[in-house]
């Protein structure tokens, strides 16, 4: 018999969060990308999709912009999620992103089921690898958004620094840009929606869902704990509608094979990169 | 006669000396990476008659260069000057070509191509001359140079970048690969910088990759015996 029962895994906020995120990353992977690759006719051809070099650098600009802004929204967000009459609980507890020694313990153990020789860790709502996801951004996206703005704006900046630190800028830019490219289009799509536990697709991160049967599979620790405070039938939900579904599997799709096309021509490409 | 006799080389000393202040204003003047244009084009077609084809030997991306090839560039700089054992440095010249044989045939990027990479010439489409100047190209370090740092900023940089100051001027155009030992000689900020995000993105990669690939595999096989057991 097929489970059907779902709960609620993200809320409207935290998926609206993610979405906006996705959008960014991947309008500033093609414009980042059509600009890294100017010299290569590939670069060329990326940057005319965005109306020519200049018009791409000014969208990565704009959409770097919005990036922050994003960012520090979700950091506003977070303040006011946090529980701050039970800071512990709310900073420390099971349903809390930062990363504790249950972690490690998750982490050695899966190491040891992978190799075959232990069972699989019984995860509480948050992976390892999910907090890494999560915290990735936070050292990521501000060494983007402060030399991005160096590099925008270097004659404010050699106000207070000297010019030398452009080339130190535009080095750590690239570098970390092709790190989060790398990790997002490999790590995260292949652990999000391309393994056998997740293909097709990961749905939870659209719908805000999870088929429960899913979930005391993969997290079992969390549906344990939900159970025991009777809080299952709390977050029930209702399954999407089909033409939802739909809509998602055709972005989600689309920015698989966007991240895909823009990974392996910069592999093949990958003569052109220049760090500085 | 010894009041005429120092009076005489009063005057020889005074004219010797207008004659270098003359030397120094007017013919170190001329050394023309003084020159103030902002694009090579300009500068052609204000101080010569050009057929044009100037254009195709600057270094620019994408251009092709009709009469000079450059499939042997020589890795050595100026290895094939004989000039080269006489004239050790070059970096305060008036005139930083000078002795090299067939230097007129020559477009910069055969002796320099690392420097025709910069970011300055592959992305703002830059010739080399519109910072360097014309012939003579002046050492950057010669006094005169309007590539020296006492007035980088106001005469190269503030071409394009409008309100350069020094500070700013001090961003190295032709900066060393930045994973290079030269570069940890000569710009450690940029070689520690380079090294530390290799370690990153390797370590990163380096251990989600596998890890990944092993979940994916582990998932399959206990897929595998699920579909069996059915």
């Amino acid at each position: 018999m097929i489970e059907t029962t779902v709960i609620k895994r993200f809320s409207l906020s935290e998926r609206l969060f993610h979405f906006l995120l996705m959008l960014s990353f991947l309008i500033q992977s093609a414009t980042g990308f059509g600009r890294l690759f100017i010299n290569s006719k590939w670069g060329e051809k990326v940057c005319y999709v965005f109306g020519g070099y200049e018009n791409a650098s000014l969208i990565h600009h704009f959409v770097g912009g919005i990036m922050i802004a994003g960012f520090l929204l979700h950091i506003i967000f977070l303040l006011f999620k946090i529980n701050w009459l039970d800071l512990r609980q709310s900073l420390f507890g099971p349903d809390s992103l930062i990363p504790n020694f249950q972690d490690i313990r998750h982490l050695s153990r899966q190491i040891r089921w992978l190799f075959g020789v232990g069972d699989h860790p019984r995860f509480d709502r948050w992976t390892y690898w999910e907090k890494f996801d999560y915290w990735g951004v936070f050292w990521g996206l501000p060494l983007l958004a402060i030399t991005g703005i160096m590099l925008i704006y270097p004659l404010w900046t050699c106000r207070f620094a000297p010019g030398w630190i452009l080339n130190v800028a535009a080095l750590l830019h690239r570098a970390e840009a092709i790190l989060a490219v790398s990790y997002i289009f490999i790590v995260h799509f292949f652990i999000g929606h391309l393994r056998p536990a997740s293909f097709p697709m990961n749905e939870a991160m659209f719908s805000g869902n999870v088929v429960l049967g899913q979930a005391t599979e993969e997290k079992p620790a969390w549906i344990e704990r939900l159970k025991m405070k009777g809080a299952i039938e709390k977050i029930k939900a209702q399954p999407p509608s089909q033409w939802f579904r739909v809509i998602y599997y055709v972005f989600g799709y689309s920015s698989i094979l966007l991240g895909v096309y823009l990974l392996i021509n910069g592999i093949i490409y990958s003569r052109y990169i220049r760090l500085h | 006669m010894n009041e005429n006799y120092f009076r005489w080389r009063q005057r020889c000393l005074i004219v010797l000396f207008i004659l270098m202040l003359a030397e120094l204003i007017v013919v170190t003047s001329t050394v023309f990476s003084q020159e103030e244009v902002a694009s090579a084009i300009r500068r052609y077609k204000g101080y010569e008659s050009s057929t044009g084809y100037y254009e195709e030997f600057e270094v620019k991306p994408n251009r092709i260069r009709p009469f000079v090839g450059v499939s042997e560039v020589k890795k050595s700089v100026f290895s094939y000057s004989p000039a080269a054992s006489e004239v050790r440095v070059r970096t305060r010249l008036s005139d930083s070509h000078y002795g090299i044989r067939f230097y007129e045939n020559l477009s910069c990027q055969y002796c320099h191509p690392a420097e025709a990479m910069d970011i300055h010439t592959t992305r703002a489409n830059l010739s080399c001359r519109q910072c360097h100047g014309a012939e003579p190209i002046a050492s950057i370090e010669h006094y005169y140079s309007s590539l020296n740092p006492i007035r980088k900023h106001a005469y190269v940089c503030s071409k394009c970048h409008e309100g350069a100051s020094a500070s700013f001027a001090s961003y190295i155009v032709h900066e060393p690969a930045p994973g290079s030992p030269e570069a940890r000689k000569t710009f450690s900020e940029l070689y520690y910088a380079y090294w530390f995000m290799m370690f990153l993105l390797t370590v990163t990669l380096a251990f989600f990759i596998p890890h990944s690939f092993l979940v994916g595999l582990r998932e399959l096989i206990k897929q595998i015996g699920k579909w069996r057991n059915q």
